[in-house]
């Protein structure tokens, strides 16, 4: 067979043409694809939509700013008048142009002079220099040269002249014709000045409405936006905030924040989109947040700052929005196939937690005005003593939160331990303590077997190692029905609650009152003894209490114990299973091999009494479980809490958190913040876990806003930190109130006074006192509520004066409210603690230090007659409300006043004040205002003083502060005369 | 449906999974006749058929279509970095199934005494247009808009800003290097990251070299270059595309193995109680301390390599590749043999690995020495 001649091609060019083709046109296809995909981006057609809406409300405004044009007379008057006077303007039209040609031939004789001074100017300087020259040269033309340079001088100021001349017929000429023009030129500003807001709308509409539009405008508008084109100068693009001041950390380094958010979120500043749709809605709070004059204006916050999430997204899914609950979750996935964005660590907060970005800035605040969820997170954690095991910054040296437990044998029975440790809410439905046993992780028989054996343990250790003490004995017997009285009204109930219901609801001020202990069950807790001791002076019995000494009476104290001993817990009567030495073997055992070989441990162990067994395990137990951490128990003194420190939780990766075996749809760290907060131990469900190995966290039983106000507390404990002038608490002022707002807190006197707004929680105590033991009706009660109340300390700096404020917090004997039932009670504070309180109150009030000093009124004959007689029935009765000494005002406390004999106490600057306008310093008091601040000069009678009200007022301070500092001067019956 | 699913996830295991895929390989490509009995037997050569080929798809397809329902399938398969695997699934597929194809046509005609299709032109000329250029042209054309498209459709998946204190898990190498990066499991990094893929190199920078057989040059032919093409398909089909898929789809978290339809726990946790070969020699079979002295600790591995690269060439040329002895001589075959034996290493490792947990064969981590 001859080799077969090959083909010339396998292909057909024809059809490899045609493939061509079609490749080429795919490619270009995908090409414009390339474009497409670039030019349409999502953010556009928000643009778009805004403004059209933009327009549509300009329209509207528009329409509206008309109709009122239309309506104002005053303005059609100047219509009218403008009209008139343009026609009489016609009649004086030829001397008007014949002034303006005038105008106009003198200004171009003043130009061409000026013209030529200056060229004169340029040549006299070159020539200066020529002579100079030639002169330092001794050069033979410099006689010459300087006699031109004269003549040029000459020339100069001769022309100068001239343009003085021109300018001033230019002067003259335009005054007239300013003249001729008057009456319209007014008219006209008078108009503009009218349509000014209309103006602004027209300019807007006419920018941004292609209907008002020239033709011309119109087209640029079309063609600025289309695609390359659009790199110049588009309608539409991206629109950034740079932020200073506040840096994204981005792991080991940090950068600029930039924000553009209001790419899409156009209408964020904009009270005109306050119920528009979203991405358009303004926010909710712009005198807070966004405007201008805000505190926090966008230009200088932007959005992620306080929302977290993706600043530099353009797109929904990519910025990071986070929804606040399953509906809404639902709803974008659908409107926008929403997911969470995978790789980004801070996506934005839900809407409904969006305060914890407020503490990014305000962490030393203790309270963050407006931020009530983030603060309840906080007054939670602090009330719950999270910090305790938890390392917070925050809290750093707070006292720990539980009783101490060195005495205990003295003070409470091991059944009553027993229970309590094993459930503290089946005695107290409210208390802080929280629940180790009985979770999920311990609840099999197995695990409560053991558990018995714990708690016995930890009780014989506790017991084993209490120290002595010995509470001295009742010598009165007490009368409960009284103690019961005293209860109420004494103060008790500023920080605890008599009452077994827990409460629902609760909220920063409920949790003021479980401050301390809710004082039921406690007659099969302790004696009557030890109660009567600890009530007479708690520091007896544990030094480091923040329970005050109310200077109780022996009688009262006795009364108060008889009433307390009364209320029994069914609970604790209950047995106590006996020590099971098999089970308390393996607990020591587990614990003995921890630290020591296996035939070692067992050796130990064999080795080991019962009693020595029990206080092993007892030892090692409160390390375990760090009771020692919120109970001062004798040998831990120096152990290290036990939990996880939280000062950077909210920075925290979700890839370190243990999910375990718990089906949580997107893991974030707000849900497993939830789910560990709500059941602690939930992450070992399904995990073979040794007990040793268990969760240990024990249970508060949180309801579901408590867990969300928690969590949203932890996601504002984040790392990154603005820079030094964005935080706030960073002046040394803010510093000094940031340390009396934590005394303030750590000692609960917000339990019962209002300070800074916030407090006085032992107002419904105060009311149901006033309707239970006086036997007032509801309505009596309110009207009486505020006199029986423990003052709000509202200005209280510029008020008192700073020594007497810190001889009465060291020593509150004084009584200026001498009708009050409720006491101050003593603290015992040190030095430093109630100086910082002085200072607090005073850097509140913008007070300068150091404090003013006390004050020695000098005062003459007449101003202290003057006093007397403005204070006595026939003027302002200052008796009538006001406790003087000894001597009680008439009516009912609602109306009366603090006593004046203890007016030396106060700032001389505050009382003027006070006298002058009360309502002023404290909106609301039931001071009358004497002195009219609308018509002050006529205002106090015109006999006295020469009718100077001034004078009035520094005569009745100096009277008060005279008579206060030494009262033989005053004889209150003679002022009343 | 879950009984099936566990079924494969169990298979999927690479103990199981890499015998089959070897024995599946070895039917393919048979190089004895025992195998190549059992090929004849099931047909295999049907698959170099058009129908062959449907069915080749037909299985694929089904394949992917049967897991998308699994929802942790999907999630590994569709993530759009693992895309460039599924494709290279069907590519190679396809590949392999058109140039066998061919070369199945031609080996019946040769065996029937004719030519190969592409014997004529390939003596005479070359066709260059537009057979290679204007197809070239085209092609390019092609790949550029699918590239466009691919870019529109699917954009590129970035991730979060780096963070040192959190790497990936699992940190993966870009798709090529998964073959070299499941090296990593078994051999040291210097040998697995640097010695193998410079023998791979000089491997094939050797191929002309040793491989000068004429036939099959310029057409497609399986009979006539059994050897060669076994080899290759070896090495490229089960150690390196077998090992991308592997490393892509069915490793996991902390780079354990995870079924195609399992759930990829970061906490599933697999015992990895691995051993060195002087341990299993010293302490578990002779059941003494290990010998102070490095060498003398070592020697079982030492001799075992030596053995291994010293004795078993020649073994082989008497043995198994005896032809192949004669054809290419002295030099070139020790060259062969010892590429050939570099490579066999890896499969020779897994093995060891899988059955005896041996880690090192030599392990000097004194001296940063381990094989």
């Amino acid at each position: 067979m001859p080799p077969q001649l090959p083909p010339e091609s396998h292909y057909d060019p024809k059809k490899l043409g045609m493939i061509f083709a079609i490749v080429t046109i795919i490619l270009l296809l995908s090409l414009i694809g390339i474009f497409v995909k670039d030019y349409a981006r999502e953010w556009k057609g928000y643009q778009r939509d805004f403004r059209t809406q933009e327009v549509e409300k300009a329209r509207v405004k528009k329409d509206a700013e008309l109709k009122e044009l239309a309506k104002n007379e005053e303005y059609q008057g100047v219509l009218k008048d403008l009209e008139t006077a343009k026609k009489n303007q016609k009649a004086k039209e030829s001397s008007i142009q014949a002034v303006n040609r005038q105008i106009f031939a003198a200004e171009a004789v003043s130009k061409r002079h000026t013209q030529q001074i200056q060229f004169a100017k340029a040549e006299y300087d070159s020539l200066k220099y020529q002579y100079e020259s030639a002169a330092s040269h001794k050069s033979s033309n410099a006689p010459k040269l300087k006699e031109r340079l004269d003549k040029l001088s000459a020339k100069i100021e001769d022309l100068r002249l001239k343009v003085e001349n021109d300018n001033k017929l230019v002067k003259e000429k335009t005054a007239q014709l300013k003249d001729l023009e008057k009456d319209s030129k007014e008219l006209e500003k008078k108009r503009m000045a009218a349509t000014k807001k209309l103006e602004i709308l027209d300019r807007k509409l006419k920018r941004i409405d292609i209907a008002e539009m020239s033709a011309a405008n119109q087209f640029a508008d079309m063609v600025r936006d289309l695609p390359i084109i659009e790199l110049a100068n588009p309608n539409y693009k991206i629109r950034q905030i740079v932020v200073k001041d506040i840096p994204e950390d981005v792991n080991f380094m940090k950068i600029q924040r930039v924000d553009r958010c209001t790419t899409c979120h156009l209408g964020i500043d904009n009270p005109d989109f306050k119920s528009a749709a979203q991405p358009f809605r303004s926010h909710p709070n712009l005198e807070l947040f966004m405007d201008k004059n805000s505190p926090h204006p966008m230009q200088a916050f932007a959005c992620t700052t306080c929302h977290g999430g993706r600043g530099r997204a353009t797109d929904f899914i990519s910025a990071a929005h986070t929804p606040q609950n399953e509906e809404q979750k639902k709803e974008w996935q659908k409107k926008y196939h929403w997911e969470p964005l995978a790789h980004w660590e801070n996506p934005m907060l839900p809407a409904t937690m969006t305060q914890a970005g407020c503490f990014k800035c305000h962490s030393g605040q203790e309270v963050v005005k407006g931020a009530e969820k983030l603060n309840l997170g906080i007054a939670l954690i602090e009330r719950a003593g999270c910090y305790n095991c938890h390392v917070i910054d925050k809290f750093k040296d707070w006292p720990k939160s539980g009783p101490t437990l060195e005495y205990i044998a003295s003070k409470t029975t091991k059944e009553w331990a027993y229970h309590w440790i094993e459930n503290p809410r089946a005695i107290r439905p409210d208390t802080w303590m929280p629940q180790y046993f009985h979770q999920s992780n311990n609840s099999d028989p197995a695990s409560v077997k053991r558990s018995e054996q714990e708690i016995n343990s930890i009780v014989h250790f506790l017991f084993a190692n209490s120290k002595p003490f010995e509470a001295k004995p009742v010598a009165f017997t007490g009368d409960a029905v009284k103690g019961k009285e005293l209860v109420a009204s004494v103060g008790c109930m500023g920080c605890h609650k008599v009452d077994i219901k827990k409460e629902e609801n609760r909220d920063r001020n409920s949790l003021n009152r479980e401050f301390g202990p809710n004082l039921i069950g406690l007659g099969n807790k302790t004696s009557q003894a030890w109660l009567f001791d600890w009530l007479k002076d708690p520091k007896r019995y544990h030094p480091g209490t923040r329970m005050p000494n109310f200077r109780l009476s022996d009688q009262e104290a006795a009364d108060i114990a008889a009433y307390l001993i009364q209320d029994k817990s069914p609970v604790v009567d209950k047995p106590i299973p006996g020590i099971d030495e098999k089970v308390l073997d393996t607990i020591v055992s587990d614990f003995l091999q921890k630290s020591d070989t296996v035939a070692n441990a067992n050796d130990k162990l064999k080795s080991m009494k019962k009693d020595e067994k029990l206080l092993f395990a007892g030892q090692r137990l409160i390390r375990e479980y760090g009771c020692f951490s919120c109970h001062n128990i004798a040998g831990f003194e120096n152990e290290k809490p036990i939990g996880v420190e939280l000062t950077n939780e909210g920075s925290k990766s979700v890839d370190r958190l243990d999910f375990g075996f718990v089906h949580i749809d997107h893991h974030s760290k707000i849900a497993w913040f939830n789910q560990k907060l709500k059941d602690p131990r939930s992450f070992d469900h399904g995990k073979v876990v040794k007990p040793l190995d268990r969760l240990k966290m024990p249970n508060f039983y949180l309801s579901d806003q408590e867990t969300e106000a928690i969590a949203t507390a932890l996601m504002g404990f984040v790392k990154d930190r603005p820079n030094d002038n964005k935080l706030t608490g960073n002046s040394a002022k803010a510093k000094f109130i940031n340390d009396g707002q934590t005394i303030i807190r750590q000692f609960n006197c917000q339990g019962c006074h209002t300070i800074e707004g916030d407090g006085g929680s032992i107002q419904t105590s105060v009311n149901d006192w006033l309707m239970n033991f006086e036997g007032k009706t509801a309505d009596e009660a309110k009207a009486l509520l505020a006199a029986y109340s423990p003052p709000d300390l509202i200005s209280e700096g510029a008020k008192v004066q700073a020594q007497w404020l810190y001889e009465f917090i060291h020593n509150p004997e004084t009584k200026i409210r001498p009708w009050l039932k409720v006491r101050m009670p003593t603290y015992g504070l040190d030095n430093s603690r109630i100086n910082a309180l002085v200072k607090y109150f005073n850097y509140l009030d913008d007070e300068e230090f150091p404090f003013t000093e006390m004050y020695h009124p000098s005062m003459t004959k007449e101003e202290f007659k003057a006093a007397e007689h403005l204070m006595s029935a026939e003027a302002f009765d200052c008796a009538k409300c006001h406790v003087f000494g000894q001597s009680m005002p008439h009516g009912t406390p609602d109306s009366w006043g603090p006593d004046l004999m203890q007016a030396k106490r106060l700032k001389p600057e505050w009382v003027a004040e006070w006298i002058k306008n009360p309502p002023a310093i404290k909106p609301g008091t039931k001071m009358p205002t004497f002195f009219d601040p609308n018509d002050f000069d006529n205002a106090g009678p015109a006999d006295i003083l020469n009718g100077d009200e001034n004078l009035h007022i520094k005569a009745l301070r100096d009277y008060l502060m005279t008579i206060s500092a030494d009262p033989s001067q005053y004889n209150p019956h003679e002022a009343a005369k | 449906m879950e009984v099936i699913k566990n079924f494969i996830n169990m298979i999927a295991d690479p103990k199981i999974l890499f015998n089959i895929v070897v024995l599946g390989y070895l039917i393919v490509f048979p190089p004895f006749k025992f195998f190549q009995t059992i090929h004849d037997r099931l047909h295999v050569s049907f698959l170099w058929t058009k129908k062959g080929g449907i069915a080749i798809f037909s299985f694929l397809f089904f394949v992917f279509a049967f897991g998308l329902f699994d929802q942790n399938f999907r999630l590994i398969v569709l993530k759009p970095d693992n895309l460039p695997i599924v494709a290279l699934i069907f590519l190679v597929a396809f590949f392999l199934w058109l140039a066998m194809t061919q070369a199945a046509e031609n080996d019946a005609a040769i065996a029937a005494g004719g030519k190969p299709k592409e014997w004529a032109e390939s003596r005479e000329k070359v066709l260059v247009f537009p057979d290679l250029v204007y197809i070239e042209f085209i092609c390019l054309i092609a790949a550029a808009a699918l590239l466009a498209v691919w870019a529109i459709a699917l954009p590129a998946p970035l991730e979060g800003p780096a963070n040192p204190t959190v790497s990936p898990n699992p940190s993966k190498a870009p798709w090529y290097f998964l073959g070299l990066q499941e090296m990593l499991v078994y051999f040291d990094p210097w040998l697995a990251g640097v010695m193998f893929p410079t023998a791979i190199l000089v491997g094939f920078m050797c191929i002309p070299y040793v491989d000068r057989n004429r036939k099959g040059l310029g057409y497609y032919t399986y009979n006539e270059r059994r050897t060669a093409i076994n080899i290759f398909m070896f090495y490229w089909l089960v150690l390196w595309v077998f090992l991308i898929i592997v490393g892509t789809f069915l490793r996991g978290p902390n780079w354990n193995f995870f079924g195609p339809f399992e759930y990829w726990d970061h906490h599933k946790l697999i015992a990895l109680n691995n051993i060195n070969l002087a341990e299993l020699f010293w302490m578990i079979g002779l059941k003494q301390g290990m010998p102070t002295n490095i060498f003398l600790r070592e020697l079982p591995g030492f001799l075992i390599i030596g053995a291994y690269f010293g004795l078993l060439p020649a073994i082989l040329a008497k043995t198994v590749f005896k032809g192949l002895y004669e054809r290419m001589g002295t030099v070139r075959y020790s060259i062969f043999a010892v590429l050939f034996l570099l490579a066999l290493l890896l499969p020779i490792k897994m093995y060891l690995r899988w059955l005896f947990n041996i880690k090192y064969i030599i392990a000097i981590p004194e001296f940063f020495f381990n094989i």
